[in-house]
């Protein structure tokens, strides 16, 4: 048996084995209890499910990153990145954390033992609690702070403390350039973020995040990055720059201090460190789209359009619904989930079974099962798009976010990197004025169209 | 173009974007093959040591892989003993040719150079008969070759190598694997051993000793006896 294999069989026995007795004990004894507790919407019981699923998302959504850079740089560069584990080599990220976690956890001589053991914590704990105020769709947000914005920053500024602690208590001198470095350039960029986004506040009235999203419905154009499209750019560099991304990232300038505050970090430390650049980019991901780019909300408003055609074109177009009562079948139901895998499975390998007879019956039948699960997958999926504004809103949210992590990679293949005269040059000669200067006007036009 | 601040960045932006969806460079080798030219062996170069001798040590992998046979190699062996020679026999002259060597700036044979001594090949004819000259029982032949001529004279290898039409070289390399197969005459003590010579002075001396004190000169080995 190979090594995947190995890896394979008992996951394989935890998913068929211990997932439905799972399942079946927790419908059984906990499930009418687990449901009230989550329908009465008690603030603790809320808190909690939230740091549990953000901390559950952010590992695979900083995996997923990881993977994209590897991959699309390599596509811009003309090569094919990783392809040895798994197709496209998709585990390669997973494969990276694993080599993290057996290194061995070294702290240097003469480092301050307990700010260096805890620097990574706080660089972590800092970007994954950024994710409480974030909307992930209709009603999918953690707590929804009135002061959300203002939350947003202060934690997003106690990053740097995290990074210059780990700089300071590495004992290194290329560490701490690397730490100063990071709070001069974190700091100086802090200052355009903050005032960019004040503008959005005198525009949407609330510095609740999650108000913003829904100030943003609608069609594509009620999106705010066409009311401050100066906003939306300086948002974006400052955010290039907090999240210390290319060509913003001389903290970690390889060429120039080796790895900055994180040179003589090994093992999970590091890891921690690198986790949380990477869930970094997909906050300020986030952050962009939730604040200019319309958070969870579809770029085509489908009901008014239909109210449209409805009025002026003499259509009788109805919202789609999807009513389904599965518990209204009865012992019906325990047959249909029985019997029809079974049927559809048989079904959709009868084709291969027939067509290519140089196929072995197993062949047809694994392939017949995959072509179900996704037919099944597929139908499940759109009938929860459908039926759930939350689906399609974290759909809408998700594929935004990463298509500006996207864009984040796709600057780290083209752009070098910034010399550290040109980077404060440039937050303190261009970007302040510039956030004044929005602020300035967006004032500006907000009282002249009320005393119009 | 250039005047508008930020157009490089949306070139160079521009630039990569098409890259990515450009066919890639890779080589996806081992899975697929190397361009490579079928005869195609790699660059042949005879390569010096920081002594400056030759660092070929006549292993014969070059002229065995070179597809049109145009390797001519010769040596020494690693004993520095034989001249070793790649190839069927009678190929040698073809490569060896004298005016191909002369052109190529060679050194030019000897024509009266004489590789080995000539040998008796009746006994080792006998040999090969008894194994239906049959190249896989080298190691059979060689070792009754040597129990036969006590050693393994170049002679008799060429000889193998000429009834049995395996390489001179093959059975060269054979033949100097087994410690036990050797290429000169083991060293008899057939020779007189020291001291031999001045004892035929002083038995000459004793005889004229013995003649003159009245001894006859057949008791002359019984020197010490008499004395």
């Amino acid at each position: 048996m190979t090594l995947l294999g190995r890896i394979l069989v008992p996951l394989l026995f935890l998913v068929i084995v211990v997932g439905p007795v799972l399942t079946v004990l927790i419908a059984l004894f906990i499930g009418p209890w687990l449901v009230d507790l989550l329908a009465a919407n008690i603030d603790i019981v809320r808190f909690v499910v939230a740091v549990t699923g953000v901390l559950l998302f952010s590992i695979p959504a900083a995996f997923i990153i990881i993977y994209m850079e590897l991959k699309v740089i390599a596509f811009m560069n003309l090569r094919r990145g990783p392809n040895r584990i798994l197709p496209a080599g998709a585990a390669m990220s997973v494969v990276h954390g694993l080599k993290v976690l057996t290194k061995e956890d070294f702290t240097p001589t003469g480092a301050d033992r307990l700010v260096f053991t805890w620097a990574p914590v706080v660089v972590f704990l800092t970007a994954v609690m950024t994710f409480m105020v974030i909307p992930f769709g209709p009603g999918l947000v953690g707590q929804d702070l009135n002061v959300g914005l203002l939350y947003l920053f202060a934690v997003g500024g106690m990053t740097v403390v995290g990074l210059l602690a780990a700089g300071w208590a590495s004992f290194n001198k290329y560490s701490l350039l690397g730490g100063l470095r990071s709070a001069a350039q974190v700091v100086s960029y802090e200052i355009p973020l903050t005032l960019s986004v004040v503008g959005l506040i005198l525009l949407a009235g609330t510095m609740s995040v999650y108000q913003l999203g829904l100030q943003q419905s609608g069609w594509f154009w009620d999106w705010f990055v066409f009311r401050q499209p100066m906003g939306a750019l300086i948002f974006f560099i400052a955010a290039t720059a907090e999240a210390n991304r290319t060509p913003f990232d001389l903290t970690e300038a390889d060429s120039e201090i080796v790895a900055g505050f994180a040179t003589e970090y090994s093992g999970m430390r590091f890891g921690f460190l690198f986790f949380a650049e990477y869930v970094n980019v997909f906050i300020v991901s986030a952050l962009i789209t939730t604040f200019y780019f319309g958070a969870w909300n579809a770029p085509v408003d489908v009901n008014g359009l239909m109210a449209w055609l409805n009025a002026n074109v003499g259509t009788s177009l109805q919202p789609l619904t999807v009513a389904l009562d599965p518990g209204s079948l009865g012992v019906g139901l325990l047959i249909l989930l029985i019997a029809v895998p079974v049927a559809l499975t048989l079904l959709f390998a009868a084709p291969f079974y027939l067509i290519r007879t140089s196929k072995p019956a197993w062949q047809a039948l694994l392939l017949g099962f995959v072509a179900f699960n996704l037919l099944a997958g597929g139908a499940l999926f759109l009938i929860a798009y459908i039926g759930l504004d939350w689906v399609a809103g974290l759909l809408w949210f998700m594929a935004k976010a990463f298509a500006f992590v996207f864009v984040f990679v796709w600057m780290r293949g083209t752009l070098p990197r910034v010399r550290i005269d040109q980077l404060m040059g440039f937050a303190w000669k261009w970007l302040l004025p510039a956030s004044l200067l929005n602020l300035f006007a967006t004032a500006a036009a907000i009282i002249v169209v009320k005393s119009l | 173009m250039s005047f508008i601040p930020g157009m490089g960045i949306v070139r160079g932006m521009g630039l990569t974007l098409r890259r990515f969806f450009e066919p890639k460079a890779t080589i996806m080798w081992p899975e697929a093959p190397a361009d490579i030219a079928p005869k195609y062996r790699g660059r042949l170069q005879l390569l010096y040591d920081e002594y400056g001798t030759l660092k070929c040590e006549t292993c014969f992998q070059c002229a065995q892989a070179c597809p049109i046979e145009c390797i001519d190699m010769g040596g020494m062996d690693t004993k520095g003993r034989f001249h070793v020679h790649w190839g069927p026999p009678e190929t040698y002259g073809e490569r060896r040719e004298e005016s191909a060597t002369r052109r190529s700036g060679r050194p030019v044979a000897d024509p009266a150079h004489v590789r080995f001594d000539p040998l008796d090949t009746a006994a080792l004819d006998a040999i090969l008969e008894r194994h239906d000259y049959d190249p896989k029982a080298m190691l059979a032949i060689l070792e009754e070759t040597q129990a036969e001529y006590g050693y393994l004279p170049v002679g008799a290898l060429k000889h193998i190598s000429r009834i049995t039409g395996a390489w001179y070289a093959m059975i060269y390399g054979t033949a100097t694997y087994y410690r036990h197969l050797r290429f000169e005459p083991p060293t008899v003590t057939t020779a007189p051993p020291a001291g031999e010579a001045h004892r035929a002075a002083e038995a000459a001396f004793r005889d004229a000793l013995g003649a003159s004190l009245g001894y006859g000169a057949s008791d002359t080995g019984h020197v010490g006896a008499a004395s």
